[in-house]
């Protein structure tokens, strides 16, 4: 309720804003949320990027001709790709490359293909779209490399799809006016914790006029994110606490089932 | 019902792991093995990160353990001497275990050493005591009695090492050293392996020290609360990787399964019940082994730091 409420608000400021007079095409964004609580039921969550394209041309935004791509990306991390060999029979993890800047999601929305809304060469430079994704081999000297380049990077962006991190939706922004849209984003149950950065980019002809930054964050809460923060800041009493737990566990059953 | 792990950072379904727990606790009971050594690959088969099954798995040990023990200690079948060398032996080894398990996991080989440690070790065990029941069986039906357990000669190698102990429970004139390092050996398996180790330590028991039979399994369920409890606690501190919640509905599952296999143990013979779980021994040996020999859907894998746990 709170969030439809707070949609309906910021699109109200939204249209009335975009019939303000200016010179230049700008992007307004908003996120449904600000925090993605995980707790224990914690299975995936849906969450809305709304916004609009103010100081259009009306013509050309009437014909549809300005385009908008979101980017939502998570913190970048490092990753360890490993490839299996066959030793004496076995199945060994064998050779092996580690990555910068690896980021830990990553989800392209947009209303159209990619390559409808620019040249891929410019969504190239720009490092948008899954395909266009970088990382840093730390062995080649931290300089970054498209993950489509050699097997290990490609297997890590492979995987990464498999486990719903890395994702390309063309159908998931939808054009509810000439100026406004929204982009609908279902973050998976894996979605990894930290802050995720939505950036939005708004096109004509192929060419990027404007681009606007926001974000939100995933973030443990309650008794998991406590327990979490308990594990890793005081190992020792979690230790402590796991085996008194167990103790008393293994009594109490001692005990119920004596009397019986 | 999804229930959110905070540690092992994913979504299970409750009431598979309350199962599991349960049927492993069922067949503990029946046969009377603490059932690490099957609930830690069944964790792993259900997609639980290895290092957090075997850390996790030290954990629930304690609570099946130590109601073990507590009914021995009330018939008074532990000999506490006899246990606390084991549990000298148990801690060093354990400390050595959580130290390569580290090592192991940094440079990526920590599942492929499970694997293959559990392999080697339940094929072996299994393959013997099925055999040997199977002997067994075929005696009691030709002799058509009850079947003893033959002890090896009585001057062995063991009985001429020094540091020579008395353990009275046990009615034994002993070294330490045979006692220690069993307890040392045991202690790395719990460590590596989310094992307690009383498939070995029991049969070690009985066949290289010679432990009247009816002292065995106390005193190893004794030496094992204590080794599992320093498990926990150590891989605690050191790899963040025992998951509270996970170990408690094991727990629960596993206390009131071993109850129901208890009751369901008396009705069968002491061979039958060793060739079942021979049999069982293997099955999931052979399961582990073939996933090893398989040629993997995926040869490449990924592991994020967030997925280590390191900050």
């Amino acid at each position: 309720m709170m969030i439809k409420i707070r949609l309906l608000f910021l699109f109200l400021i939204f249209a009335c804003s975009t019939s303000a007079a200016a010179s230049m095409e700008k992007l307004q964004m908003g996120v449904s949320v600000d925090l993605v609580p995980v707790s224990s039921g914690f299975s995936g969550q849906d969450i809305v990027i709304f916004g609009s394209i103010e100081n259009a041309e009306q013509a050309p935004l009437y014909r549809g001709e300005y385009d908008v791509i979101v980017e939502v990306i998570g913190e970048m991390e490092e990753a360890v790709v490993r490839k299996k060999e066959r030793i004496g029979g076995i199945w060994v993890n064998a050779a092996a490359r580690e990555y910068t800047g690896v980021p830990s999601y990553y989800s392209v929305l947009s209303r159209n293909n990619l390559g409808e809304v620019s040249d891929l060469s410019v969504l190239n430079n720009m490092g948008v779209g899954v395909d266009n994704l970088k990382a840093r081999p730390v062995d080649r000297g931290n300089i970054q490399e498209f993950l489509t380049q050699g097997e290990f990077s490609s297997a890590l962006r492979r995987i990464r799809i498999e486990q719903g991190l890395f994702s390309e939706d063309s159908a998931a922004l939808e054009q509810l006016s000439p100026s406004l849209f929204r982009a609908t984003l279902s973050l998976p149950p894996n979605v990894p914790i930290g802050v995720h950065t939505v950036k939005a980019y708004l096109f004509r002809d192929g060419k990027k006029l404007d681009e606007i930054e926001n974000s939100f964050q995933v973030r443990k809460v309650g008794f998991e994110r406590w327990m979490y923060d308990f594990a890793h800041n005081q190992s020792l009493l979690y230790g402590i606490m796991c085996v008194f737990l167990a103790i008393f566990t293994g009594w109490a059953a001692n005990a119920i089932f004596r009397k019986n | 019902m999804s229930i959110y792990l905070p540690i092992a950072e994913m979504s299970v379904n409750i009431f598979v792991l309350f199962g599991m727990g349960a049927a492993v606790g069922f067949l503990s009971g029946m046969f009377g093995v603490g059932g690490g050594f099957l609930m830690t690959p069944l964790l792993i088969f259900y997609n639980i990160p290895p290092a957090v099954a075997v850390a996790t798995e030290a954990n629930q040990i304690v609570a099946s353990s130590f109601s073990g023990a507590l009914a021995h200690l009330r018939k008074g079948t532990v000999d506490v001497k006899l246990g606390i060398m084991l549990l000298v032996g148990g801690l060093i080894g354990s400390t050595i275990g959580v130290y390569v398990f580290s090592l192991l996991r940094s440079v990526g080989q920590l599942d492929l050493i499970i694997s293959i440690l559990y392999v080697v070790f339940l094929g072996s065990i299994g393959s013997l005591m099925t055999i040997e029941s199977l002997r067994a069986i075929k005696k009691a039906r030709d002799q058509g009695g009850e079947v003893k357990v033959k002890r090896p000669g009585h001057d062995s190698w063991i009985h001429a090492l020094p540091f020579k102990m008395r353990f009275r429970k046990s009615k034994l004139y002993l070294s330490a050293i045979p006692v220690i390092v069993l307890g040392m050996l045991v202690g790395v398996l719990a460590a590596i392996m989310g094992v307690g180790g009383g498939f070995i330590m029991v049969p070690a028991m009985i066949y290289l020290l010679r432990v009247p039979t009816n002292v065995v399994i106390g005193t190893s369920l004794f030496q094992i609360i204590f080794v599992t409890s320093y498990t926990t606690i150590i891989q605690s501190t050191t790899n963040q990787t025992v998951d509270v919640v996970l170990a408690f509905i094991l727990m629960v599952g596993g206390v009131i399964g071993a109850q129901f296999g208890a009751a369901a143990g008396h009705k069968l013979k002491g061979e039958q019940l060793r060739a079942l779980l021979g049999l069982l021994v293997l099955a999931v040996c052979a399961r582990l082994g073939y996933d090893l020999i398989i040629t993997p859907s995926d040869l490449f894998s990924v592991v994020g730091t967030a997925d280590q746990g390191a900050h």
